[in-house]
């Protein structure tokens, strides 16, 4: 089977699972976050024999690794909706753990697996935007100057993840598997993107640009959860060649 | 240049700082208590990282800085913070400086150690248990479930099994007892990482870029980091490691990304080696104080890239 983890909420997944189902892939199981947060049975052994990963959902569905064949992966955290019965002394642990567990089954499960989790990040790594920008610069895209001050007095949870000021409009470019999928852009542009996600190892990547006069294109952004939506048919051909291609 | 950053009695950098002096390399000391006065400003064009800062009255440009040592507790519980309500000005500065400090130091071009990056594979002991398999190093039988029957069919193909956080968090190891069945049933809310327990000799390796110091570690606690817990006492002694097994420290550490690690081994009676877990910011001075091994000089020449 093929699977698409995702949240219930995440538009842009479920635009992906029903046009991979649309296109032929079968079997193709939805798994939500939501799925994942109450009952289920999780076995996951790691040893001599290998490592393996045994789920029964509560819907009655199982997956193991043996069954898999590929996996279009949005989970960005752990479920969290039935740790509100926890104590809450006991909960930011509890959380802790389900996340630090959702990364090591997620790591179990065969390739191909489009993002591949990381200690950063469930989907692929997550990276703070001074670092997409070093990044991005030595991929050969035009990058804007950036500046990070201690004086910059910003709340404890805000996270910038453009470089652009909000309201800008930007295309979004995606990789998928070194092919470059959504916004139409320059060829240096494609192939700068291209040496970005191979850099950053990231399977499936959006890429943000913001355009000018004179078709300037001027890195604005990546993230390894792009709005896949963008990438219309031509994404979902190359997701179904990926996910059907061997380990 | 070197920069450290921590609280600077802290013992394991309270070490290399010494090492540092005895050295004579040029270095610096951000002491995170001392927040308030110090400045730190970074910019980044065509990817040319570059910058200031500004500590105890004195201004250093960031690109003079060729090794970085990062020993920061969590800001949020610096006693300066204590009394300090939520987004009070000098709470958010400080979150401003650490915030700019980690992002800087996270692209300097600079021998740091570590950065954030590297240090993620030991936040989930299973998945970097994954990462120890692909090179090779057994590990224990390990099972991370919330299925209390599995748990025991574990316990009875294994003389003696353990549990422990599947995180860094709260991570003491426990052996499972006998007493310890009758609240099985709770694990059903969270999987639990349970694992085969190996009898034999703890091993602490602390790896410096290519260097290796052993440390034997004997006591009969479960967990020899805790042994005082459990009433128990232990006896560290250096000891010099095969060739080909130093090697594969070094290897599995600098494949995880870690220029300085402390890789657990268990050395069975028969020679088994198993490795328990890398630990990415080992706090080595308690090793180094029971040996002597000059684990906080191969820092020290490391970050100044001497040797």
């Amino acid at each position: 089977m093929w699977l698409v983890l995702c949240a219930s909420n995440d538009i842009s997944a479920l635009w992906a699972y029903q046009g991979l189902k649309n296109q032929g892939l079968e079997p193709l199981e939805l798994v939500t976050t939501e799925t994942l947060a109450y009952g289920v049975r999780w076995e996951h052994r790691l040893g001599a024999d290998g490592v393996s990963i045994d789920i029964t959902l509560t819907d009655g569905r199982r997956i193991t690794d043996k069954d898999v064949h590929g996996v279009l992966n949005r989970l960005l955290f752990a479920p969290s909706e039935s740790l509100l019965l926890i104590h809450p002394s006991d909960r930011e642990y509890v959380i802790q753990e389900l996340n630090t567990f959702f990364l090591s089954w997620l790591y179990a499960l065969p390739q191909p697996i489009l993002n591949r989790p990381t200690p950063q990040g469930l989907s692929g790594q997550w990276r703070h935007v001074s670092e997409w920008l070093c990044l991005a610069s030595k991929a050969g895209l035009p990058t804007p100057n950036y500046r990070q001050s201690s004086r910059d007095l910003t709340s404890e949870m805000s996270v910038a993840t453009r470089v652009v000021p909000v309201g800008t409009t930007v295309n979004t470019i995606i990789v998928v598997d070194g092919c470059v999928v959504g916004a139409s852009a320059p060829p240096h542009i494609q192939e700068g993107c291209q040496r970005l996600a191979k850099l950053s190892k990231t399977a499936l990547l959006g890429i943000e640009f913001a355009t000018g006069p004179e078709d300037s294109w001027t890195f604005a952004g990546a993230t390894t959860n792009p709005d896949l939506r963008l990438g219309g048919k031509a994404l979902l051909d190359v997701l179904i060649r990926v996910l059907k291609s061997e380990p | 240049m070197i920069f450290l950053c921590g609280i600077p009695s802290e013992p394991s950098l309270a070490l290399v700082i010494e090492q540092l002096n005895k050295l004579s390399v040029p270095h610096v000391v951000f002491n995170q208590r001392h927040f308030a006065s110090m400045e730190l400003e970074f910019e980044i064009n065509n990817g040319q990282v570059e910058g200031w800062m500004q500590l105890e009255g004195r201004s250093y440009r960031l690109e003079h800085f060729t090794g970085v040592y990062t020993r920061l507790m969590n800001y949020q519980f610096l006693p300066e913070l204590e009394n300090e309500p939520p987004n009070s000005p000098m709470r958010l500065y400080c979150h401003a400086l650490h915030n700019t400090l980690t992002r800087w130091y996270e692209i300097a071009p600079a021998r740091v150690l570590s950065r954030n990056a590297e240090i993620g594979s030991n936040f989930s002991k299973p998945y970097q248990v994954q990462l120890i398999l692909e090179h090779g190093i057994a590990v224990p039988d390990t099972l991370v479930t919330n299925d209390p029957d599995n748990v025991l069919k574990f316990r009875k193909q294994h003389k003696q099994i353990i549990y422990k956080s599947i995180s860094c968090a709260r991570s003491i190891v426990q052996t499972l007892e006998d007493k310890d069945l009758q609240r099985l049933n709770r694990i059903r809310w969270c999987p639990t990482l349970f694992q085969e327990f190996i009898e034999g000799t703890n091993i602490r390796v602390h790896t410096v870029g290519n260097e290796v110091f052993a440390t034997s570690v004997s006591t009969i606690a479960t967990d020899y980091r805790y042994a005082y817990l459990q009433g128990e006492q232990e006896e560290l002694k250096a000891i010099e490691l095969p060739q080909e097994l130093a090697e594969r420290c070094v290897k599995l550490s600098q494949a995880l990304g870690l220029e300085f690690a402390g890789v657990d081994l268990k050395i069975t009676p028969d020679n088994q080696v198993y490795c328990l877990e890398v630990n990415p910011g080992p706090a080595f001075s308690y090793y180094e104080y029971h040996t002597r091994q000059p684990i906080a000089k191969a820092v020290a020449k490391y970050l100044a890239g001497i040797g």
